[in-house]
């Protein structure tokens, strides 16, 4: 079962994702800030990470350049509060750290879970 | 045959009438001669031979015309010596040189001398040097006339008054400051009228005793046409001899304008702290509004079956969409997003406007428009351009919506330097745009022109405005490095003065669009058009389509397949639901954004959960929005 790990500091926001990738049968890891993601990621069980650039305490993007180093084939969305919190393009922005897509919120949670299934399809090794 | 006598050069003791006389001849600085009937020089004075570097007996015998040659003689000298023989006291002014002086500014008077029998045989000359007090004059009318040249044209009015405060004198520019039209409306009044407060008339007049001079600022007074006006007022305390009592001088600076100025400084500033602090707000209310349309969206799954629930969680939905218009509409006024920008040509969205306005407007409304072609370009995001001029002719419209009235939009170029003091901000082109909005309606009070750009300031009752329109153009046309100014009286009209600056440089076009092609489905409304026309800008190709046919064409045509499919629904022609069986006839899987309005957000929900519509964006769309909807869309 893939693992996804959500970093969101934002606890009903947190917990309405936790709860639709639940239904849809991922195991699922939370942190409520960068510093507790990293503590909490093991790479061999997270798949997918999905982080909110902007937080209070641990730079979300100090967050995304770690887990890319930890394990390079890692799936990461992130998750913008929108504003002027990525100067200009998003997904340049994005790219550039190492994410593979921006969801500016609010978005739409089946968009979402969507892109979700399609980027973890191929990684559904038998484990 | 003349009798010769010697004035002593010398000064002697003076030992009898005739040598005191004579003495007191001699000192004088004046040249001094007698002058007999036949033009002769009798006798002559100390003064006269120094001028002239001659002895006294080189002098006394000659003539006149002798000494001082024949034509200057009868030219200037001989009418006047014959007009003094015959009684009379001639004083004229002479320029000529002597040896010793150069030439020189004399006056000239000659007194007849009469004696005892009547008879007139003498005259007295004296020649007295007027030179300095010629030049003098000279400098001080020069001096008088530049002075009141500068007076005139100096915007300083002053004022001289009695040391109670009573105005003596005033000149032009006081009376203009003042708005009186003759001196004679200031004469008698006391400066304590003109001041708005009475009391510190009197502050300011003690202290001024106590100081000699000292200079206020601001000071609010009142005109003679009863308006107020504030000025910078310097006073002087003139001391005249001790038996005078003092006057009083003032001078008055306008600063009316220093004042207009703080106010838009304060506004500008007071605008910026809203708008830091909405921004944070709608940052913080993003992450909520995710929440309730993630869980919305899985009540919808687990209740799709129920109508009635559905009905009701869609309505969740639909606020929570309101919401998101909102804060998106709040963080464009705090210029909390940046906008994606591209060279737009001033002319083509305003004429796209002015047509999208020509088209809905009331009856009774007239739109006069006087717009130039011209090749003028705006860094900016079309659709906001849009938008800018979209309100400021709709706020106008509604101006006018009682009585009807005329909208006139007119544009033209200025130049930079120019509209340098207009403008609230440095400048940052050589060239603006100009554009006018002006009606003929209720107009605005001067405390609410101070505010209409204020977010939720409205002066429609009752849920009509949201009072978000003017500030998000505020923010969008301060984004742009462009400037926005009004003045309105109330009952006549308003103008809103919009300034964009011309930029000439046009930047590379970047490489994100990467050549995609796009099909548009459109009923080619205005505001499609300006979508259009700024994505072609930023290098998408596109194709149009308006019914159903086309579309199939495009869909199914393997060579030119398009990357993307635009729907925008604005049309009775292609419907959502013809859109999900074109696609499931032929079984597309290309991409499809949907553009819609609010409130057609609930029926369109099928063509997303059949997963046609990868992305689904509420009108108004900004070019950022749907450009990055499209790039997340292609991935």
């Amino acid at each position: 079962m893939p693992g996804i790990l959500i970093v969101e500091d934002d606890n009903d926001l947190r917990e309405m994702l936790k709860v639709s990738l639940l239904r849809r049968k991922y195991t699922v890891i939370e942190a409520s800030n960068g510093k507790e993601a990293i503590i909490k990621f093991k790479p061999s069980m997270v798949n997918l990470v999905i982080t909110d650039i902007i937080m209070p305490d641990e730079d979300g993007l100090k967050v995304i350049m770690r887990f890319r180093e930890l394990k390079p084939t890692i799936k990461i969305i992130a998750i913008s509060g929108g504003g002027k919190a990525g100067p200009g393009n998003y997904l340049n922005l994005a790219r550039a750290l190492g994410a593979d897509e921006i969801f500016p919120k609010p978005f739409s949670i089946n968009t979402l879970l969507q892109k979700i299934d399609e980027m973890l399809e191929p990684e559904q090794d038998p484990q | 045959m003349a009798k010769k006598s010697v004035i002593s050069n010398k000064s002697k003791e003076p030992d009898s009438q005739d040598s005191l006389t004579e003495h007191i001849l001699n000192c004088s600085r004046s040249m001094i001669s007698i002058i007999n009937r036949d033009y002769v020089y009798e006798k002559v004075n100390s003064a006269f031979c120094s001028a002239h570097k001659i002895d006294n007996n080189c002098i006394v015998g000659k003539s006149l015309p002798e000494v001082w040659g024949e034509n200057i003689f009868v030219e200037k000298i001989k009418n006047n010596i014959d007009s003094c023989f015959r009684g009379n006291t001639i004083r004229y002014e002479a320029n000529f040189e002597t040896p010793h002086y150069g030439n020189r500014y004399y006056e000239v008077v000659f007194r007849p001398l009469i004696k005892e029998n009547g008879k007139i045989t003498q005259l007295l000359a004296e020649t007295f040097d007027v030179t300095d007090l010629k030049l003098s004059r000279q400098i001080l009318s020069e001096m008088e006339e530049e002075f009141r040249k500068i007076e005139t044209n100096l915007p300083i009015g002053f004022l001289r008054c009695e040391p109670d405060g009573t105005v003596i004198q005033a000149n032009k520019a006081f009376l203009k400051i003042m708005e009186c039209d003759e001196e004679s409306e200031v004469a008698g009044l006391n400066l304590r009228d003109f001041y708005a407060e009475k009391g510190l008339f009197d502050i300011h007049l003690r202290q001024l005793f106590h100081e000699q001079r000292k200079t206020y600022g601001r000071v609010p007074l009142h005109t003679c046409k009863k308006n107020d006006i504030a000025c910078r007022i310097s006073g002087f305390i003139v001391t005249g001899e001790t038996s005078t009592p003092p006057f009083i001088d003032f001078a008055f600076e306008d600063s009316s304008r220093e004042l207009m100025l703080e106010n838009r400084l304060l506004q500008a500033q007071k605008l910026e702290t809203i708008g830091a602090l909405a921004g944070g707000l709608a940052h913080d209310f993003n992450n909520i509004l995710a929440t309730i349309y993630g869980y919305s969206e899985l009540l919808l799954d687990e209740f799709s079956g129920n109508k009635s629930a559905t009905e009701k969680i869609s309505r969740i939905i639909s606020a929570a969409t309101k919401a998101k218009s909102l804060t998106s509409q709040i963080l464009t006024f705090s210029r909390q997003v940046e906008q994606q920008k591209i060279p737009v040509s001033i002319f083509e969205v305003l004429m796209e406007t002015i047509g999208f306005v020509e088209s809905g407007k009331p009856h009774n409304i007239h739109l006069a428009s006087d717009v130039p072609a011209t090749d003028a370009m705006v860094y900016a995001d079309p659709t906001q351009l849009f938008r800018v001029f979209l309100n400021l002719m709709t706020n106008a419209i509604q101006a006018m919506e009682t009585g009807g009235g005329t909208l006139s939009v007119s544009m033209t170029i200025v130049q930079g330097n120019s509209v340098r003091y207009e403008l609230s901000r440095n400048i940052v082109a050589d060239e603006y745009a100009l554009i006018t909005f002006e009606d003929t309606g209720i107009g605005m009070e001067e405390s609410v022109i101070h505010r209409i750009f204020e977010p939720y300031f409205t002066t429609k009752e009752g849920g009509r405005g949201t009072g978000m329109g003017l500030s998000v153009v505020h923010g969008i046309v301060s984004e742009i490095e462009g400037d926005i100014l009004v003045t309105s009286k109330p009952d006549k009209g308003t103008v809103f003065y919009l300034y964009l600056p011309v930029t000439r440089d046009y930047p590379m076009g970047t490489d994100i669009s990467q050549e995609k092609l796009l099909l548009f489905i459109t009923g080619n409304r205005y505001e499609s058009r300006i979508l259009s026309l700024a994505l072609e800008k930023s290098g998408y190709k596109l194709v149009f389509a308006s019914d159903t046919t086309v579309i199939s064409k495009y869909i199914s045509d393997e060579l030119q397949k398009p990357d993307m499919v635009i729907y925008m629904d604005d049309s009775e022609e292609v419907t959502a639901d013809n859109i999900r069986d074109i696609f499931a006839e032929h079984s597309i899987r290309i991409p499809l954004i949907l553009i819609t309005d609010n409130d057609q957000y609930i029926t369109k929900e099928k063509l997303l959960n059949s997963g046609v519509a990868k992305q689904v964006l509420i009108k108004p769309v900004s070019l950022k929005e749907i450009h990055n909807a499209i790039q997340i869309s292609l991935v």
